[in-house]
Order: C-alpha cells, then sequence, then structure tokens
C-alpha cells in the first residue's frame, strides 16, 4: 500500500485547505478513500455520528501536481484510511504561503499521513515543516460499510437560498431551539421553523426554484399531477444544520436538497471540482 | 526606596503580560540603574527577568531610604506584587497606547503601596493602588557566556516557527548540530503514536543572525512559558538569542537593547531522570545556583 502526493499551485493549495476546513466542521473523524483519480471523504451513518452521515467527492487532478497510489491488491486498488480531519486542516493552514506541500502515507510508529510542507526562508534552502496525522487503516472486508449513499426517494426537491442568509438564520434559532422543521414545496417555497414553549419563529424564502431530476422511469419527475403547494417537512437537529452551513467557506455552484417527509434531508452541495453530500435524519 | 517614572507603555504593558506566563506574582525591582521586574513559577522550572534601564523612562527618579536594619549593600528592598492585579492597568496594550497621554509609577514603603497613575486624554486620570510585600530578593545565575550552543535570531523567525504548533503544545524540543536546527514536538517512550499530532519543523544554520553549535544536543523546554517572550520581542523588534547545552541544563532566552534587557530561563528535561514521578522538569535555576 502506497500513497505519495504533492501540491505546487498555490490556488489549488489554499482550495484544498478550504476543503479540509469544511469537513473538519462537520466530522471529529472521517474515513478518507483514495483512489486512482479520486478523493473521498466519507462519514457513515453510525449512532456515533447522530445518524448523520457525509459523501465528498473530489478529483485529485484538480488539486494535485503528483498523486501516486497503490491500493492494498490490484483488484482492489483503493485505500480506505480513518483520520481526524481537525488534525489535516491543521496542518494546511499555515501553508498559505507554501512552495509545494507533499503528502505520503508511512509507518514509523503507526500509520500516519505525513504532510510536508516547504516553506521559502531568507536562506537559500527552504524551511520544512512536518505534521504526522495518525491514521487508522481500513481493512477490505469493512469497505462495504463505506459505499455512496444513494439518493433517497425524495418528496421534493428545491434549491437553497443564498447559505449566508440561510447560515444566520440559523444560527440565531440555534440560540432557541434545539430542533428545526424544514418544509418545502414543488413551488419553490421553503420555511424554517423553531418552537419553544415560549416562541415560535418562522422564516419564509420564496421563489428558490426547484431542479429537475430525470430519472428512468419518470417517477420522481416533479410535474406529476402533484399539488404544488403542499409541504414536505422534516425535523432535524439544529447543529448539524448549523454545522454544516458554518463550514462553507466559498459560495457553491449549486445548493439543494431533498427532503423525505418526516424521514430524512439530503443536501446536495456542488462547487466546480468537489461534491459534497450531508444527509441528516429526522428526528422521530 | 522612593521610585517615580514616566515611561512608554506598550513595552511595558507587554513585558507585564509575557510575565504573567509564568507565574501569577512578580517582584517589583527598583535599583539605582533601573527597574527590574522578575518572576519564577511554583515548580521554579522557569524563570522571568526584564529589566528596563533607567533611560527607558522619561523620567527615573530612585531615592534609597536608609532603613536601621538594613545593613548589606542592597539598599532597596524588592517587592512582590501579584500580576492578576497589575494585569488590568495594562491590559490592551495597543489602546493604551493611543489613550494614554502618561503613566507614572511611584512607591510609597512606609505604608506599603505601589501607585500605577495613568494621565489619560481628555484629562482623565485613573490611579491604581496596589499593596505589595516585601520578600527576599529573587535572582537566578546563569552563565550564559559558558554555554556551547548559542543562536541568534530575529524574533520574527521564531513566531513563524511556533505557529506550526498549536496552542495547546505544552513542550518541545530542540534538536541542533552544526548543520542544521529542528524545533519538534516533544515525545517520549509512552507517547501514544496513534493519537497525536507530531509537528516538526527543520531550519538552516543561515536562517541565523549568529549560530554557534559546539555540541550537539537535543533539549527539551516549556513552549507554554516561552509564548510570552515570543510575543514581547516581537513587540520590540529586538532580536532573541539562545544559550543552551546538553539536556538537563538550563536554556535561556534572552534579549538586549539600549534600553532594555529580558531573560526568561527555562530548565529542560533530563532523559535520565525521565522516570522520576515528579512532573516538572528535572534542573531548575535556582536562585544564587548553577
Amino acid at each position: 500500500m502506497r500513497f505519495r502526493a504533492k501540491i505546487v499551485d498555490l490556488a489549488c493549495l489554499n482550495h484544498f485547505s478550504r476543503i479540509i476546513n469544511t469537513i473538519a466542521k462537520l466530522a471529529k473523524t472521517c474515513i478518507l478513500r483514495l483512489t486512482v483519480c479520486k478523493l473521498y471523504f466519507i462519514l457513515s451513518d453510525k449512532v456515533a455520528n447522530g445518524g448523520a452521515s457525509m459523501w465528498c467527492e473530489l478529483s485529485q487532478g484538480n488539486f494535485f501536481d503528483e498523486f501516486q497510489m497503490e491500493g492494498v491488491a490490484a483488484e482492489h486498488n483503493e485505500i480506505y484510511l480513518e483520520l481526524v480531519p481537525e488534525n489535516l486542516s491543521r496542518a494546511l493552514k499555515t501553508s498559505q504561503s507554501a512552495k509545494a506541500v507533499k503528502i505520503k502515507l508511512t509507518n514509523k510508529h503507526c500509520p500516519c499521513l505525513r504532510v510536508a510542507v516547504e516553506l521559502p526562508s531568507l536562506s537559500s534552502s527552504s524551511r520544512i515543516v512536518t505534521h504526522d496525522i495518525p491514521v487508522g487503516v481500513i481493512p477490505r472486508r469493512m469497505w462495504n460499510d463505506f459505499r455512496e449513499p444513494s439518493v433517497p426517494d425524495f418528496d421534493v426537491s428545491i434549491y437553497l437560498p443564498v447559505l449566508k442568509t440561510m447560515k444566520s438564520v440559523v444560527e440565531r434559532m440555534k440560540n432557541l431551539s434545539n430542533f428545526i422543521v424544514i418544509e418545502a414545496n414543488l413551488n419553490g417555497e421553503m420555511n424554517l421553523k423553531i418552537e419553544s414553549d415560549l416562541v415560535s419563529v418562522t422564516t419564509h424564502f420564496k421563489d428558490l426554484g426547484n431542479p429537475p431530476w430525470a430519472s428512468e422511469d419518470g417517477c420522481q419527475s416533479s410535474a406529476q399531477g402533484r399539488d404544488l403547494e403542499s409541504m414536505t417537512e422534516a425535523c432535524i437537529d439544529i447543529k448539524k444544520l448549523q454545522q454544516l452551513l458554518a463550514g462553507q467557506q466559498v459560495n457553491p455552484t449549486k445548493a439543494l436538497c431533498n427532503i423525505v417527509h418526516k424521514r430524512i434531508v439530503h443536501f446536495i452541495l456542488l462547487h466546480e471540482e468537489v461534491s459534497l453530500q450531508y444527509f441528516i435524519p429526522a428526528i422521530a | 526606596c522612593i521610585l517615580q517614572c514616566f515611561l512608554s507603555l506598550a513595552v511595558f504593558g507587554r513585558a507585564i503580560h509575557a510575565i504573567a506566563r509564568i507565574s501569577d506574582e512578580f517582584w517589583f525591582d527598583p535599583v539605582e540603574k533601573g527597574l527590574a521586574l522578575r518572576s519564577v513559577n511554583s515548580s521554579r522550572s522557569a524563570y522571568a527577568c526584564v529589566f528596563f534601564s533607567s533611560m527607558f523612562f522619561q523620567h527615573y527618579c530612585w531615592t534609597a531610604v536608609s532603613q536601621p536594619c538594613q545593613q548589606e549593600q542592597h539598599l532597596s528592598l524588592p517587592c512582590k506584587l501579584i500580576i492578576k492585579s497589575v494585569l488590568p492597568v495594562f491590559r490592551c496594550a495597543n489602546v493604551l497606547e493611543r489613550n494614554v497621554e502618561k503613566c507614572s509609577i511611584s512607591t510609597n514603603p512606609s505604608d506599603h503601596h505601589i501607585t500605577f497613575q495613568l494621565l489619560c486624554r481628555h484629562g482623565v486620570v485613573k490611579t491604581y493602588n496596589l499593596t505589595f510585600q516585601e520578600c527576599d530578593p529573587l535572582q537566578a545565575v546563569f552563565a550564559k557566556h559558558m554555554c556551547p550552543n548559542i543562536l541568534r535570531v530575529h524574533s520574527r523567525l521564531l513566531a513563524d516557527v511556533m505557529i506550526h504548533f498549536p496552542t495547546s503544545q505544552e513542550e518541545i524540543t530542540l534538536s541542533v548540530t552544526p548543520m542544521k536546527v529542528c524545533f519538534k514536538s516533544y515525545t517520549e517512550e509512552d507517547t501514544d503514536f496513534s493519537r497525536t499530532m507530531l509537528t516538526e519543523i527543520q531550519l538552516s544554520p543561515e536562517e541565523f543572525d549568529y549560530f554557534q553549535v559546539g555540541v550537539d544536543s537535543e533539549v527539551t523546554f516549556c513552549l507554554k512559558e516561552l509564548r510570552g517572550l515570543l510575543a514581547f520581542s516581537e513587540a520590540t523588534s529586538v532580536p532573541v538569542s539562545i544559550h543552551f547545552d546538553r539536556c538537563g541544563k538550563p536554556i535561556a532566552f534572552s534579549m538586549e537593547d539600549l534600553l532594555l534587557e529580558a531573560s526568561f530561563i527555562l530548565a529542560t528535561l533530563c532523559e535520565a531522570e525521565e522516570e522520576a514521578a515528579s512532573p516538572g522538569p528535572a534542573c531548575c535555576p535556582r536562585p544564587r545556583d548553577r
């Protein structure tokens, strides 16, 4: 099992750092899956995570100048590592002006991702900062636990409002309640509602638009004689929603959510080079 | 003694903040040549001294008051102050410089008070009367010139190095050979490597203003206590000198210019005594001791 990668371009490095920062806000521990073409950050929906799960996918070619990977075996040319994304975020944080960043899988005292940052210095030789981030190697028999979640059979799919606005609304609501109800309809309307003993607050968003989903048998397409005004709702943990919104450092190209009535909310945030899916189950 | 002086706030305030990292109380020790602030931590493994020469002050007046029982050469008796009571006076050093026109410090030994008076804009005067405790003098004696390893570096460089370590990092190890310098997270035999992120920074000797390595060594000291000095030296832009020897012997970080001198002397861990139960480092700079 081998892994070596290098980033030389500063813009790519900053972009990669921002993605890691977002992941670090969503998960204390997660799985990094490496394949020849892509990197995945995966959080599976175990009870320990409060049932939320995450799937983040990026093409290595968009970030790395060099990327060499040899998986556990020829037919299974992939590597699954468990790590604390906050450590990776910290290692990259001070690499803003780096000449190059190299990442390598090593095994000194235990399996580690070694991040070596080459920084400019006052002398002819560069300054090298090395961070050894401990990782756990996930054995192949457990890989099935981390498969890509399928898009649920949703009732409503709707584009999200401007994330900055949504974030400030949710942050204020967080002070009043632990749970938030997201409801939306096929008419581009979404409401965020909270209720406590003393107060209930609803924020209404209009004209958001509903994404068109093409599917083989057309059963998920929006206009099927369904009542466009009827609301689909799910009550979720407000902290999870706030973490998702707080972690967004750049506006995504597309941001939408799929709601299964009273079951789950599936968020999809698409940027040019990275896609992030986050599932928050509804509270019973 | 009676002391009256006016001073430049930002630097003085930063010195107090730096010393606050060592301990909750400090020695306020005015002498004829200037004012020394000293502190030592409870385990006696870290000692700090900042000395402001009389030229640092706009006005410095020190008068010895002879007392019948004082016979030896120390005409002044240092006093001990609780840092917590002094810090509020110098909170937000940056803001202070803008709002405060003058600061004066005067001592009145007969009623055991030190008075800090800030003359601010718009005629506002803030007066702080703090009680002090008389106490024995405190001074660490450390023969810097006998250290085989001496590095001098601009304060910006040290700050740039330490920023890579998390603020929670307690101890770091400085490892030198004539060819390279390396600062790294401290690890011991029973460190759980599967849970700990380790950081290491390698520098070339060329980055130092002065580089002398007489003996290859690896010394481990407390980073938390040093951070105070780093912030202080960044504020004053005075380069920092590092004097040290093999592990177990103290390491001194010092800065010196015409107006002030600062030294932070920290004990270093000694490999042979790592098994000892006491959490503090083995060798300490004792008063009058090496």
